[in-house]
């Protein structure tokens, strides 16, 4: 078991405050990086192009070689929205990272999903990547006391 | 504002084959509605809580693919240019911040409907009250411009004048409605989606093909049309179009895409947070498909709307030959008509711009019927209804919002996409900031939640009150005089299409000022907060609130 899955499984989340600007926890300090970074990014995506327009209206309206867009259509006609699409395919895939790295398995989770087949087809399938003890429900009772 | 009421370009007339398509369309979603029928009140609202990522990606797509995306996107693309990319950006970028904020948390937190989380989150009936209401101004908001485009689409298929053509569209809806459940819904809204993503997307491809403009990527080739388009089809910021009118627009679709209810009902019907994820992910890929095209359609419908015509690229946006508002909000149809492909194709458009707005309706009335039934009916006046009365008081609610959402839609204020930006501003006015605030930070309170809801509502609806309500109320039209508003300045930085971009903020600072005024909320309250941004795998049905109360315990360990 790593040594984030062995902090994991001390913590009981209910007692640790939730505070967008100051994480309480580790596993809440490694995610809000992830938001934060993902958040900056998308703000320059969604609305640098735009305002750079508003600025420099002459440089941004020339025209693109090759496909004839001006650049601010472009930019905001279709990188904007293809670039929130790959932030948000980047933001899933680290967020089950750190699920990994934290030793968590939402297929295991709750006892109405028929967990168990389904849990076992994602062990066998995902190349063993997976901690350990994830693929047994975890026993954190002792600790939540 | 006057729209015309209907598109004078648009051919006009019953055409037999596409109405049999029309027809098989609408038989196909009745029947998969009636072999979904459910009666129970559980089924009804999500669907039993287990579809996957891409099926529920689908819906989500569905159910944002309204008309104004459909058709209103490229209307507005087409007649606002530059002004119009503000929609898409809107639009698509805002599930992003849905996604890192929001639809993991809220899946946590298990609760039905938005005025469910409001009451539990916040502990107040009368949070719950308020959040109902919103949710229905923005289901019949948000339904008067898919009623619209329903009316000027059918307008082509059978030919019916505008009014009775509204009528008839909206009874399809509301009947399939009042007869199947959420789970048919939800099934259909997968076929849907496919249906009006194919359409649009053939509809883009061919009428690129036939007019040469493009071969295998439209998205992209549209490119070259610039050159030959008038200067204002892109040139930023001109007229009225400021550049904060555009970060107002923008800023207020994007916030209003948090906080759009039936967005977010999206995300109880999926069996774990990460599906919720996932699906997020896929349902902006299935939006794009159609978001990356439509500016292209927008070019080809305002370049054949020249040829046709015969008149210069200018003269399609001044003087007396240029495109009207009605003319706008259908250019996707209205380019295939002129690409003169034949109408069996033509009508194969218009069906999926049908399919869009009845999707979305749909969605809208069933969130809209679930606000009535259970947060307003069984929570606040008959505690003790059967899930038999909420079935009925549900339905009852659908019929209501149809009829008054078609009389409404008879003389719209506003292009298709205008009218549903209203919805979107209201959404991330009052429910947006709740929402965050209610899942990130735990010492949002009671009294915090309901000051804010209300200087939300507030601002929205004096917003319309300022800016729309004067060209039907000739009492107020008079004092607005010219330029349309009341009070002018108000409507300059507060227009209801812009009016998250002051609102948000504001609500913010009150619902934050408010509660740190007043006593903490309750452990409970704080606990629950917290459980939703556990990493703690939680089971299907389960609600943070059950983890709470039962001290902790996750049952997964038994």
């Amino acid at each position: 078991m790593s040594q984030a899955a062995q902090r994991h499984q001390n913590t009981d989340y209910l007692d640790e405050e939730v505070n967008l600007l100051k994480p309480s926890t580790p596993y809440m300090r490694d995610h809000l990086r992830i938001v934060w970074a993902g958040f900056v990014a998308w703000a320059l995506i969604v609305f640098g192009p735009v305002t750079l327009t508003a600025i420099a209206p002459g440089a941004m309206t020339t025209t693109m070689p090759v496909l004839g867009f001006p650049w601010h259509y472009f930019l905001v006609a279709f990188c904007a929205p293809t670039g929130a699409l790959v932030l948000a395919a980047i933001y899933a895939r680290q967020r089950d990272k750190l699920d990994d790295k934290y030793g968590i398995d939402h297929n295991t989770a709750g006892p109405d999903e028929g967990g168990a087949s389904e849990g076992a087809e994602a062990t066998a399938t995902d190349g063993g990547e997976r901690p350990e003890a994830s693929s047994e429900p975890r026993s954190d009772g002792e600790e939540e006391r | 504002m006057t729209i015309p009421l209907q598109a004078e370009a648009l051919d006009i007339s019953f055409k037999l084959l596409p109405a049999i398509i029309v027809f098989l369309m609408m038989a196909s979603f009745l029947v998969i509605g009636y072999v979904f029928k459910v009666a129970d009140t559980e089924g009804m609202w999500v669907a039993g809580r287990g579809i996957g990522n891409i099926e529920n990606g689908m819906a989500i797509g569905a159910n944002w693919m309204s008309a104004a995306s459909y058709l209103g996107l490229a209307g507005l693309v087409a007649l606002a240019g530059f002004y119009g990319l503000a929609f898409i950006v809107g639009w698509t970028t805002g599930y992003f911040v849905l996604l890192i904020f929001l639809a993991a948390q809220m899946r946590r937190f298990g609760k039905y409907t938005a005025p469910d989380f409001v009451a539990d989150r916040f502990n107040s009936p009368t949070a719950r009250a308020l959040a109902a209401f919103t949710t229905l101004l923005i289901a019949y908001v948000y339904s008067v411009g898919q009623a619209r485009g329903m009316g000027l689409v059918g307008q082509y298929v059978f030919g019916l004048d505008i009014i009775p053509m509204i009528v008839v569209m909206m009874t399809i809806t509301v009947g399939y409605l009042a007869l199947s459940g959420m789970l048919g819904a939800t099934k259909n809204m997968a076929v849907q989606y496919v249906i009006l993503i194919v359409a649009f997307l053939a509809g883009v491809y061919v009428v690129g093909f036939t007019g040469g403009y493009s071969t295998v990527l439209p998205q992209i080739e549209y490119g070259a049309l610039f050159s030959e388009l008038s200067r204002q089809f892109s040139e930023p910021f001109i007229g009225g179009n400021t550049y904060y009118l555009w970060v107002a627009t923008a800023f207020s679709l994007i916030v209003g895409t948090c906080g759009l209810p039936h967005v977010l009902v999206r995300f109880y019907t999926v069996k774990s947070e990460r599906t919720a994820r996932w699906s997020t992910v896929w349902g902006l890929f299935f939006i794009l498909l159609l978001y990356w095209a439509a500016p292209a359609m927008a070019a080809f419908g305002v370049d054949l709307f020249a040829a046709v015509n015969d008149i210069s690229p200018q003269a399609v946006f001044t003087g007396e030959q240029a495109m009207s508002g009605a003319e706008g909000d259908v250019i996707v149809v209205l380019a295939a008509q002129f690409a003169d492909l034949p109408t069996w194709f033509v009508g194969l458009v218009a069906a999926g711009a049908m399919a869009a707005a009845i999707a979305t309706t749909a969605g809208l009335f069933i969130t809209a019927s679930s606000a009535v039934a259970h947060d307003i009916y069984a929570e606040l006046i008959n505690p003790d209804a059967t899930q038999r009365q909420q079935v009925l008081i549900g339905r009852a609610t659908i019929v209501g919002i149809g009829a008054l959402v078609t009389v409404t839609a008879f003389n719209p204020p506003a292009l298709i996409g205008e009218l549903v930006a209203y919805a979107f501003s209201l959404a991330g006015t009052v429910l947006f900031p709740m929402f965050f605030l209610g899942l990130w930070w735990e010492n949002t309170n009671r009294q915090g939640a309901l000051a804010g809801m209300s200087v939300g509502l507030l601002l929205w609806i004096t917003s319309i009150i300022n800016s729309v309500l004067p060209a039907y109320v000739p009492a107020l039209a008079n004092i607005a005089g010219e330029g349309g508003a009341l009070v002018p300045i108000y409507a300059q930085y507060v227009p209801p299409i812009g009016a998250a971009l002051v609102g948000t903020p504001l609500v913010f600072l009150v619902t934050i000022a408010v509660s740190l005024a007043t006593p903490e909320p309750p452990l409970e309250s704080k606990q629950m907060v917290r459980q939703c941004h556990s990493p703690e795998p939680m089971g299907q049905q389960q609600t943070a609130e059950d983890i709470v109360s039962s001290g902790g315990d996750t049952p997964a360990d038994d």
